[in-house]
């Protein structure tokens, strides 16, 4: 059947030959689904206690309730039994087992009604709707803790909320948006686009997909909890120095173990997209013919997969310390301070790529769409993110270079660190270049597209600032550094984010976002988020320490301009929601290509069919050939081209 | 055409690029006044780095902005733009150019580093101990009679060279004095070295700049570099301060300890807010309860105060911390 009449934009019907599996007889307390899983959490809550509490009683320790131990074993257990009720682990199971595991039924698969999405599913398309959902959500609560800081630090002094709370507003604020948002939406939008761009059909291995989605917002729970404990939430920083976390209450457990389930989730992802990327891409789709997102996220997945352990190392040792009392960072037993910031930086800076690369190949994507051009030196824009890649593992200490460590050591790093602006400023040039010549349609994603590469721009010049070791001596720990990361990570990373939600909105809803309010948003964010940050390297400069409840009155003006931008920044978001939720319902519907892009994504229906593809796309050319007569990058149907797909919503109306 | 186009561009790079250059080197003044030697060779490398830096975002701004409105579609128009794949000679340009000009920065930053590293034997060292919240100063070698002299604020004399040697006991801080541009984190279990020469005359901020917990914000001090003779009759005056010891130990051990970043007492002048107000919580209270205070500070936490925000003091010097419980019990409620 052809995709035009197979699927309505409610995606109600069923395709032949995937029937619907039959219905669970099972009762509620057994069967898969969240009210298993909240008894199997308290089942495992219940053994962990008495496990923790038994054999302490039997050890003859004191307390036999002692927090930190029954907080570790908490997060590690409750989670493992929430996810085995929700159905997570049910096939492994049963497989390990040796029961039936019915492997054809693909009941798991797909969604039919906004229900499925909150079930265990194994649809690369429906989880990455629920990673955008949920990373979304979090984005919210650690904006609105971001408020709470601005609203503090408009006047010098303490008004709102004490040092206690503001550490922990600072602290949950970058760790939510690092580990909830950033990172794990570039997995969400990978999720959904990268199979398809590729002519795969689904994920390499979609029930691993559909843990890695369920670990990430037991993380993020887990984090958020921490406000819930005595003294208030973790509050050292998201970097969680040693011995300062060391010296923390125990609500900095929930840093250290939240951490693990996102990096897992992480990790995970990351496997899976290199195999999906190495193994399932369609016949003819050559590493060469690749769209710049699928090199971006290949990159990045290696990042992840050799990174992360890292971070999961370091907060396991800090753990370690505070529960099992070892010595790794106290320097009472012979611990070493720095080699902490080393483990840690081994991961947050190749992190700091894990949040960009991604974002760069959204860049091209929408960059050659919207200004009708190839992409300008394809191979070296490839090249250059193998390029971020290597030097990416070799610039971690400039973190560091007031730090103690080994003097020596600042100058590799300094080298390093300012050479990895050449593969950077290829990209930008390159992307600069695309537009050359080009036939520019300023559509919202293009808007956020130009508007990330003049962001960009700054961010990146600031850093170059900072990658000198004399000059960072000066602004190292100072809001010079709080700009520059705001210019990176929200002029740089969200503003790709935006790109990208805009961009893939029609295929993955099969509705239009309203266009004017998509610009509105653009232009407020824009003004409001340069008002917030760009003063802030000025006020570092001059003086001002980052991570200050308080602050010297001098400063007073340029903060509360910081803080008035920042709340018009916080209510541009609520554009941007109320224009995703309304035209999620009621947008006009979508047409199968509405930006008249090449890759294979676009030439599916709106939103894709359960299995994406009714026959094997053959890829026979380059992804970007905009201009070129006769080009093609895929073949499907025999006749879809873009030549004949015609925008215009009239052509939509026909197709039904 | 191509010719115009390009003279166009040019034109307006080199206008995006004056502007730029007017704003940020002589409009805004980014840096605060230089004091030392360190920092005016930082302030050069600055300077140059700016420059680069101009040139580059004028080059981009322009193109981004040139082809803003010279590319732009017209409204209904489907056409392609140019297929231009890409150009080697241009790619290898973009290449090489950014790599000269970083390595240009790498070299100058290192040779920077290098010479702030490097000082004079005839420096005096000062050992500086960073703890939660508050920094004190040992003059360590004997020159001015100040050997083993403890003080709760920096003073050191204009051109002198000087070695800070800093230790931490609990977390990591940082010691940076912006006039001076050179900072250096204070970390435990190790000594960290800060090296500076002054060179202005005044009295400049000392700022942790590493997070180091509730009172972080409050944790600032600061030096006084004075010129030979005011700093001769400082240290004459320090002198016989010391020598005249008794009564006045506890208060100085009250300031050298930085009991007022955290605490109220008004005997003190201190108007600290992060912990209890000493002159109410600790009237009537017994020298051994004062003393446990500090030493053990969970044992005992006031109401709506949480636990494990004060570090406990049990390595003040006997005979300083009998000082200190002596003082506080015959200080608090006095000024209330």
């Amino acid at each position: 059947m052809s995709d035009a009449t197979a699927h309505t934009v409610e995606h109600g019907e069923h395709e032949v030959g995937h029937a619907p599996a039959p219905p669970d007889r099972r009762n509620l307390l057994q069967r898969p689904g969240w009210v298993r899983a909240v008894m199997y959490g308290a089942i495992s809550f219940g053994l962990a206690t008495a496990f923790v509490t038994g054999l302490r009683s039997l050890g003859d320790l004191d307390p036999i309730w002692e927090l930190d131990v029954l907080l570790t074993a908490w997060t590690v257990v409750v989670p493992l039994g929430f996810l085995t009720g929700l159905g997570v682990f049910s096939y492994w199971i049963y497989w390990v087992t040796g029961k039936p595991t019915l492997p054809d039924d693909h009941s798991g698969h797909g969604a039919d009604s906004w229900k499925d999405y909150f079930k265990v599913n194994t649809d690369h398309k429906v989880i990455g709707v629920q990673y955008l959902i949920t990373v979304f959500f979090f984005f919210v609560v650690g904006g609105l803790m971001a408020m709470f800081i601005r609203a503090e630090l408009a006047e010098p002094g303490t008004q709102l909320i004490d040092p206690n709370a503001f550490n922990g507003f600072t602290s949950v604020h970058a760790t939510l948006m690092i580990f909830l948002f950033v990172v794990p939406v570039f997995a969400g939008l990978g999720n959904y686009v990268i199979p398809i761009m590729i002519g795969a059909t689904d994920m390499a291995f979609p029930r691993l997909n559909a843990l890695s989605f369920w670990m990430l917002p037991i993380g993020g729970l887990i984090i958020l909890s921490s406000f819930l404990l005595p003294g208030g939430a973790f509050s050292a920083g998201w970097t969680n120095y040693a011995p300062l976390a060391t010296q923390q209450p125990d609500s900095n457990l929930m840093f250290q173990m939240g951490v693990q389930w996102a990096g897992a989730s992480s990790i995970a992802t990351a496997l899976n997209f290199l195999v999906t990327i190495i193994t399932m891409r369609a016949p003819g789709m050559t590493f060469w013919r690749m769209p710049l997102l699928c090199w971006a996220n290949f990159t990045t997945s290696l990042l992840v997969v050799l990174a992360t352990p890292f971070i999961a190392g370091s907060q396991f040792l800090l753990m370690f310390d505070r529960v099992l009392h070892t010595n790794f960072f106290e320097v009472a037993g012979g611990g070493y301070v720095v080699g902490y910031q080393h483990i840690f930086w081994f991961y947050s800076h190749p992190a700091v790529y894990i949040m960009l690369l991604p974002g760069f190949g959204i860049i091209s994507e929408v960059l050659s769409v919207f200004a009708r051009k190839p992409i300008f030196g394809y191979r070296l824009m490839a090249l250059s993110l193998v390029a971020i890649l290597f030097l990416g593992f070799s610039v971690w200490a400039h973190h560091m270079f007031v730090a103690g460590m080994a003097p020596w050591l600042r100058i590799p790093m300094m080298i390093t660190t300012l050479l990895i602006a050449v593969p950077t400023g290829i990209k930008v040039f390159s992307w600069l270049a695309t537009l050359w010549e080009g036939k520019i349609h300023f559509k919202t994603p293009m808007l956020w597209a130009v508007g990330f590469i003049s962001m960009f721009v700054i961010g990146g010049l600031s850093g170059i600032f900072l990658g000198s070791v004399p000059i960072d001596q000066h602004a190292s720990d100072t809001y010079f550094v709080v700009a520059h990361i705001h210019y990176v990570l929200y002029g740089g990373s969200v503003f790709t984010i935006f790109a990208g939600v805009y961009y893939w909105f029609p295929k993955m809803t099969g509705r239009m976002y309203n266009e004017t309010l998509g610009k509105a948003h653009f232009w407020l964010t824009f003004i409001a988020f340069n008002v917030t940050f760009f003063a802030q390297h000025w006020v570092g400069l001059q003086g001002m320490p980052r991570r200050v409840a308080d602050y010297d009155p001098v400063f007073a003006d340029w903060n509360m301009v910081s803080s008035i931008g920042s709340f018009v920044l916080g209510a541009s978001t609520l554009i941007f929601l109320y224009n995703m939720l309304v035209s999620w319902r009621s947008g006009e519907p979508a047409p199968s290509n509405p930006w008249r892009a090449l890759t294979i994504e676009w030439q599916i229906s709106s939103p894709p069919s359960k299995f994406n593809f009714d026959e094997i796309p053959q890829v026979v050319g380059g992804p970007y050939e905009y201009g070129v007569p006769g080009a093609r990058h895929v073949v499907l149907n025999g006749s879809r081209t873009v030549e004949t797909e015609k925008p215009e919503p009239a052509t939509v109306g026909a197709e039904h | 055409m191509r010719k115009t186009l390009y003279i166009q561009l040019l034109l307006l790079s080199v206008v995006i690029g004056a502007i730029t250059f007017v704003i940020s080197l002589v409009v805004i003044s980014w840096l605060p006044k230089v004091a030392s030697e360190e920092g005016e060779r930082i302030d050069a490398i600055y300077l140059f780095t700016s420059i680069i830096c101009i040139v580059i975002f004028a080059i981009v701004a322009a193109v981004t902005i040139y082809a803003m409105f010279k590319f732009r579609a017209k409204p209904g128009e489907l056409e392609d733009g140019k297929p231009i794949h890409g150009h080697t000679g241009i790619e290898i340009m973009w290449t090489l150019i950014p790599t000269i000009l970083v390595t240009a920065i790498g070299i100058w930053s290192a040779i920077v580093v290098v010479q702030n590293d490097d000082l004079p034997d005839d420096h005096r060292i000062v050992a500086v101990q960073a703890q939660q919240f508050a920094w004190s100063f040992t003059y360590n070698d004997e020159r001015d009679g100040l050997g083993g002299m403890q003080v709760g604020e920096l003073v050191v004399r204009v051109n002198e060279p000087l070695e800070l040697h800093m230790t931490s006991p609990d977390v990591i801080h940082a010691f940076w004095v912006p006039e001076w541009r050179q900072k250096q984190d204070v970390v435990p279990g190790i000594t960290t070295f800060y090296r500076i020469t002054p060179t202005e005359e005044g009295v400049f901020p000392i700022i942790c700049t590493e997070l180091c917990g509730l009172g972080h914000s409050v944790m600032r001090n600061q030096v006084r570099v004075l010129n030979d003779e005011a700093f001769e009759a400082w240290a004459t005056e320090i002198r016989s301060a010391v020598d005249g010891g008794g009564e006045t130990l506890g208060k100085s051990v009250f300031q050298n300890q930085g009991c007022a970043a955290c605490h109220a007492l008004a005997d003190a002048g201190a108007t600290g807010a992060i912990g209890p107000d000493l002159d109410s919580v600790l009237t009537g209270q017994s020298a051994e309860a004062i003393r446990q205070s500090i030493v053990d500070p969970n044992a005992v936490i006031s109401e709506g105060f949480a636990e494990g925000v004060m570090p406990p003091y049990g390595a003040v010097p006997e005979d300083q911390l009998e000082a200190l419980v002596d003082y506080l019990a015959t200080a608090v409620g006095d000024g209330s």
